[in-house]
């Protein structure tokens, strides 16, 4: 089983975030393999999101590649990360 | 994806004793040589000095490293010096990851934690970095063909400067300006500290120059009203307000400023000081030199007749029918130079400002004292026309306080010696003149001196801030109530004229335009800088600046500086023609 990185890009005060930090948490704990999940506030680490060209949270890059923005589907999240388990 | 072995180098850097004093370098160690895919651990004294970089790029070579991370300070300051390091060794820049921890471990830190914490703050930090790293792929990145063009917001001292000197390296400059002129707040200033030259006959040349430089393009009377794109190809929508004057056709004789029967309305330019007809040209410096009527206050906008101005016009520029105008530039990077506001007194109650007829703000001495003022240079007060014998100035009106605005706006102290320098020496050598301060603060070339001059001037400097002002309701004249500080007594001044030395307050609309742009804001509401120190102009999105007030309180010449530091930083970026970016955000931008 592969290992996934994935890194939440979040803001205080963001209103979608809690939402997609919470389907992150049932998707990491329901997927078998090495998941982990950072949560990145880019007001502390602004060069992240500069990183990724980010210009809205929330946003999920796994394994470095920006893949969400905005709240991501459920299903499309969870596909996003087996393919990399997969990988 | 290719399948190549991830080997991760970790480099822990002492940072003299601000890390090392702070945290157990050794247990850091021996948990990072332990964390899956590191290959080496090392520390150093000093990681960015030539010795420690020297020493990564040995450590790369020997291990065969193809992933580093390095740990030590925020990435905002020394990031690239790492990625150029191991990039000369042939690791991949987005390979090269730093991580702070000096933010736990050092002396004066606000985030400074105790040994324990900080060790275990380190190894979670650095475990997470470590995985991500190997886990991280390459963003593919594509080649972008750059605009060489320049877009600068606001036309004050700043944004001219910034254009001036871009337009002149052979980039096409378009300045965009809210107000009908460019020259901003120091076409207002009369004269200019420690000097006293006259301000418009400085700022003159540049606005002129800037107005038939070839490479320029003003955009007076306009607004932004989106940006998007990315560094090398933003794309702007500039909102132009109808003039209903044919800017092209309009030679500024000003006949029809002179046959205009409407009733003449305050002026919203001269600082509230003068008062302009429904069609006028904003002063006489005004560039471009170009009439512009004020749809509020025109008789055929506001009742259907009249039209005298069309009908005298000898160039036949009236133009009752302009329309607003959308105009679309593409260009390659945007420097932000839209200054301040002088801050609104009116909140101070105990001042009275706008109660009292002769309470009056310094932005608006400087007017009333212009030769080419409303008093023609006369110090006269407003509520008689009378030339008043005391004056009192008030020092840190909206600056340094508890709440509100809590920074220096570094540039009052040396005004108000400029004005009293100015009432002293050339209007009314015989005029009592005191300063009611906080701290003198004279910090720059030549005006220790200048101060010292003011004081052998014979003007009264009073330490306090005043508590109350009361107003004699038949003669108007002021009586101020203030502590002084160094005898510890509470004084009362007769003043007949009070002037409030003001904060500078980013200019209205700050926040739209930091919106508008994505770029930060800071906790006073300037525009936020990358790094205080060593990236004052540049902004957390590539290929926008900022220079002059709108960054922060400073005096011109500080201004320019930082205006030709944000043009030399827009022409590193754009003298290349192409620059490679991340595909998605090609991609993006270009979807939208």
């Amino acid at each position: 089983m592969g290992e996934v990185y994935i890194e939440m890009l979040t803001s205080p005060g963001c209103a979608n975030c809690p939402a997609v930090k919470k389907l992150l948490k049932e998707l990491a704990d329901e997927l078998k393999g090495d998941v982990t999940v950072e949560e990145v506030d880019i007001t502390v680490e602004p060069t992240r999101a500069v990183q990724y060209g980010v210009m809205s949270v929330p946003a999920v890059a796994i394994n470095g590649i920006l893949k969400f923005v905005g709240v991501p589907k459920r299903e499309e999240l969870k596909r996003a990360i087996i393919d990399e388990l997969e990988t | 994806m290719s399948k190549e072995e991830k080997r991760v180098g970790v480099f822990i850097c002492h940072c003299g004793k601000n890390i090392a004093g702070g945290v157990d370098i050794n247990a850091l160690l021996e948990y990072a040589s332990q964390l899956k895919g590191v290959v080496v651990a090392e520390d150093n004294r000093f990681s960015c000095s030539e010795e420690g970089q020297s020493s990564i790029q040995d450590a790369v070579k020997q291990h065969n490293l193809n992933r580093l991370v390095v740990v030590a300070c925020d990435p905002a300051l020394h990031l690239a010096t790492f990625q150029r390091c191991g990039e000369q060794v042939g690791v991949n820049p987005a390979f090269t990851e730093l991580i702070d921890v000096r933010k736990w471990t050092m002396h004066g830190s606000p985030q400074k934690v105790d040994h324990a914490q900080a060790l275990e703050n380190s190894k979670r930090l650095m475990a997470q970095t470590v995985k991500r790293i190997r886990l991280k792929r390459v963003i593919p990145k594509v080649e972008v063909k750059v605009e060489p063009s320049v877009l600068v917001i606001g036309g004050g001292i700043a944004g001219v400067e910034a254009s001036l000197d871009l337009a002149d390296k052979g980039y096409k400059a378009y300045l965009v300006e809210r107000l009908p002129t460019i020259g901003g707040k120091m076409a207002l200033l009369y004269k200019v500290f420690p000097t006293n030259d006259c301000a418009p006959c400085i700022l003159a040349p540049k606005t002129a120059y800037a107005n038939m430089h070839r490479n320029i393009t003003l955009l007076t009377n306009s607004e932004v009203t989106s940006v998007q794109g990315y560094v090398g190809s933003f794309k702007v929508n500039v909102l132009k307000r109808p003039r209903f004057v044919d800017e092209k056709k309009c030679t500024g004789c000003a006949i029809c400023v002179e046959k205009c029967p409407a009733k003449a309305l305050d002026t919203k330019f001269l600082a509230g000081t003068g008062q302009h007809k429904a069609v006028y040209i904003p002063f006489p410096q005004a560039i471009p030199r170009k009439a512009i009527i004020d749809k509020e206050a025109c008789l055929y906008f506001q009742k259907g007749v009249c039209k005298v101005c069309e009908k005298f016009c000898p160039a036949d520029a009236i133009d009752f029918e302009q329309k607003p105008e959308n105009i679309e530039l593409q260009v390659g990077a945007v420097i932000v130079a839209t200054g301040f506001k002088e801050y609104d007194p009116s909140a101070k109650k105990e001042y009275g400002y706008g109660q009292y007829s002769n309470v009056v703000t310094q932005l608006q001495l400087a007017r009333i004292l212009d030769i080419d003022g409303p008093t023609k240079g006369k110090l006269l007060r407003p509520s008689d026309g009378k030339e008043p014998k005391t004056v009192l100035m008030i020092q840190c009106v909206g600056s340094r306080e508890e709440k509100g605005n809590t920074y220096c706006s570094a540039v009052c102290c040396m005004y108000a010696l400029k004005h009293a320098q100015i009432i002293k020496e050339m209007v009314l050598p015989d005029a009592e003149i005191s300063i009611a301060y906080t701290d003198m603060r004279t910090p720059g070339k030549g005006f220790e001196e200048y101060y010292r001059q003011t004081r052998d001037l014979g003007v009264t400097f009073l330490r306090g801030k005043p508590s109350q002002i009361i107003e004699d309701p038949e003669t108007k004249n002021l009586l101020v109530r203030v502590e002084d500080t160094f005898i510890g007594q509470p004084v009362t001044i007769d003043a007949d004229l009070v002037v409030l030395s003001c904060a500078m307050e980013p200019s209205h609309g700050t926040n739209q335009l930091a919106e508008l742009l994505r770029i930060e804001i800071d906790k006073d509401g300037w525009f936020k800088e990358i790094h205080p120190k060593l990236k004052p102009v540049e902004t957390n999105i590539r290929g926008i600046y900022i220079c002059g007030c709108a960054q922060g309180p400073k005096d011109i010449p500080d201004a320019i500086v930082q205006a030709k530091a944000a043009a030399s930083c827009a022409d590193s970026e754009l003298r290349k023609g192409k620059i490679m970016l991340p595909e998605f955000m090609v991609k993006a931008a270009n979807a939208s």
